[in-house]
């Protein structure tokens, strides 16, 4: 059964129906190729509409309300009447704006965040790209989510806009480094950076077991990544208005909250692929697996956020260089002990 | 221990996540109010009432506009007895200055109206409307 409902004999499923009507292969790679991208942006789209609904509950139930309980059953189509409010909304500009930045600024955020995709393994051999540095692309790409919040903040001509832009680079530079270091610890493990050998060398036992401190510093360094609170700065709406998107408006808007989304997705699918083992498990095929294990990552993610309070600038800097990147790099030098060690005895 | 108070915040929002909610849906659910809560209108006994105008005299904003007539036994009861919601500033006075406790709050707190001679209740004409309603399902 496994085998049979997963991703990967979907696609073949699907590739036989399109070779019946497609006599050309290369046709059939092309209508494929297209399926899967269209998959991957159907993914993020609705993982937008998904979270913000499901963000809103767990803040209203952590909070003893509700929640959005209006529109349709269980207030479940509100996120989508919100989209139609954002569709419909006047685009506006600030006068004195940067204008090229400013528009390019969503667009090239939405693109590390989508483009990180192409590295997650959903399921058995349901990969886009098994790149040999899979992990590493990853923190490649995510860190340029950095980029367009400068231009954001920089454009919007508005002092506001600007210090939350350059908090943004200040914190995601701070946090890529223990995060990269708390990665390296499950990299030495797996001898690998590619994604399917470390969720195939996670088969006995998750690295969670092994790399407990590495899986307490990435996640505290994916949300400071994300700009989730309780590292939510560039945000902050009691100093800074919202930072960087003060400005926008409409779809533009949505843009950089769809992309925030698929920043909070992205950074519970690398912990489920590095710590909790991925798409394995028992009885059922992996996406299903793979799904309940990022939503219980998200669930987390959004936990921290409806729980702390903010911290201040300094107390982020020095938590970042101080205390989070030395229990990284100790956490590394344990890791590598322990490996040479385990490989004197055996 | 540094973060124990972190995790501690975590098992409070757990523990709330699944316990249970305060809200109250105010359209299809409303609050009964507590006991000492001063507001809406004036609830009359017709029964207890001595007619003594001392709920009146007690107001400091003339909310309360009473006559009184003698009936049959020579007794004093109500002919009318208005209270102009509008004035009202809810010192509750007057009920305190009740010796036989004939009036009370009905403890509503949906008091806007559209009129402004709307915020006269007559008081009298809904206590009788009760008592009748009460006295014809005793009946029958």
């Amino acid at each position: 059964m496994q085998e049979m409902f997963g991703l990967f004999s979907i696609a073949k499923l699907l590739r036989e129906i399109i070779g019946q009507y497609v006599s050309n292969p290369q046709w059939v790679d092309l209508f494929m190729a297209l399926i899967n991208i269209g998959g991957i942006f159907t993914l993020i789209s609705l993982a937008a509409v998904v979270l913000v609904y499901a963000e809103r509950k767990v803040s209203a139930y952590m909070q003893m309300r509700i929640g959005p309980n209006r529109v349709g059953p269980w207030g479940m189509l509100q996120s989508v009447a919100d989209m139609i409010k954002l569709l419909s909304k006047e685009d506006i500009m600030p006068t004195g704006a940067d204008k090229w930045l400013w528009v390019l600024a969503p667009v090239l955020l939405f693109v590390p965040s989508a483009a990180v995709y192409a590295v997650f393994p959903f399921d058995q051999q349901a990969i886009f790209a098994d790149l040999n540095i899979g992990i590493f692309y990853f923190i490649a790409v995510a860190s340029q989510a950095t980029l367009p919040f400068l231009m954001a903040g920089w454009a919007s001509n508005n002092k506001y806009s600007l210090l939350g832009g350059m908090r943004t680079v200040a914190q995601t530079i701070s946090y890529e480094v223990p995060m990269a270091f708390s990665i390296l610890g499950v990299v030495m493990l797996a001898g690998s950076m590619r994604m399917s050998d470390i969720i195939a060398a996670q088969q006995d036992v998750w690295f969670i077991c092994l790399q407990p401190v590495a899986f307490v510093v990435y996640v505290i360094a994916a949300t400071a990544e994300s700009n989730r609170a309780p590292f939510d700065l560039v945000e902050s709406e009691s100093e800074l208005v919202a930072g960087p998107f003060t400005e926008y408006s409409g779809m533009r808007w949505a843009l950089f909250f769809l992309a925030e989304y698929a920043n909070l997705v992205a950074a519970s699918v690398i912990a489920t692929t590095l710590f909790l083992g991925g798409w394995s498990g028992p009885w059922f095929p992996g996406w299903i697996w793979f799904l309940l294990k990022i939503s219980m990552m998200i669930f987390i993610f959004m936990w921290f956020r409806w729980t702390f309070p903010r911290l201040r600038v300094d107390q982020l800097m020095s938590f970042g260089w101080k205390v989070l990147l030395p229990v990284a790099l100790v956490n590394v030098l344990i890791t590598g002990i322990g490996i040479y060690t385990h490989k004197l005895f055996s | 221990m540094q973060g124990k108070g972190l995790l501690k915040g975590m098992h409070i929002t757990f523990k709330r996540f699944f316990g249970k909610n305060v809200t109250i849906q105010y359209p299809e659910e409303k609050i009964v109010m507590s006991s000492r809560f001063r507001g809406g209108d004036l609830e009359l006994d017709n029964n207890k009432c001595i007619a003594c105008g001392l709920c009146s005299m007690a107001c400091p904003n003339a909310v309360i506009e009473l006559t009184t007539a003698t009936d049959e036994q020579k007794k004093r009861r109500l002919a009318s007895y208005i209270y102009h919601s509008g004035r009202c500033l809810y010192c509750n006075l007057c009920v305190e200055a009740c010796p036989t406790k004939a009036i009370r709050w009905d403890k509503n707190y949906e008091n806007s109206t559209y009129f402004r001679e709307q915020l006269d209740v007559d008081c009298l004409a809904i206590a009788q409307k009760a008592e009748d309603a009460k006295r014809r399902s005793s009946d029958g």
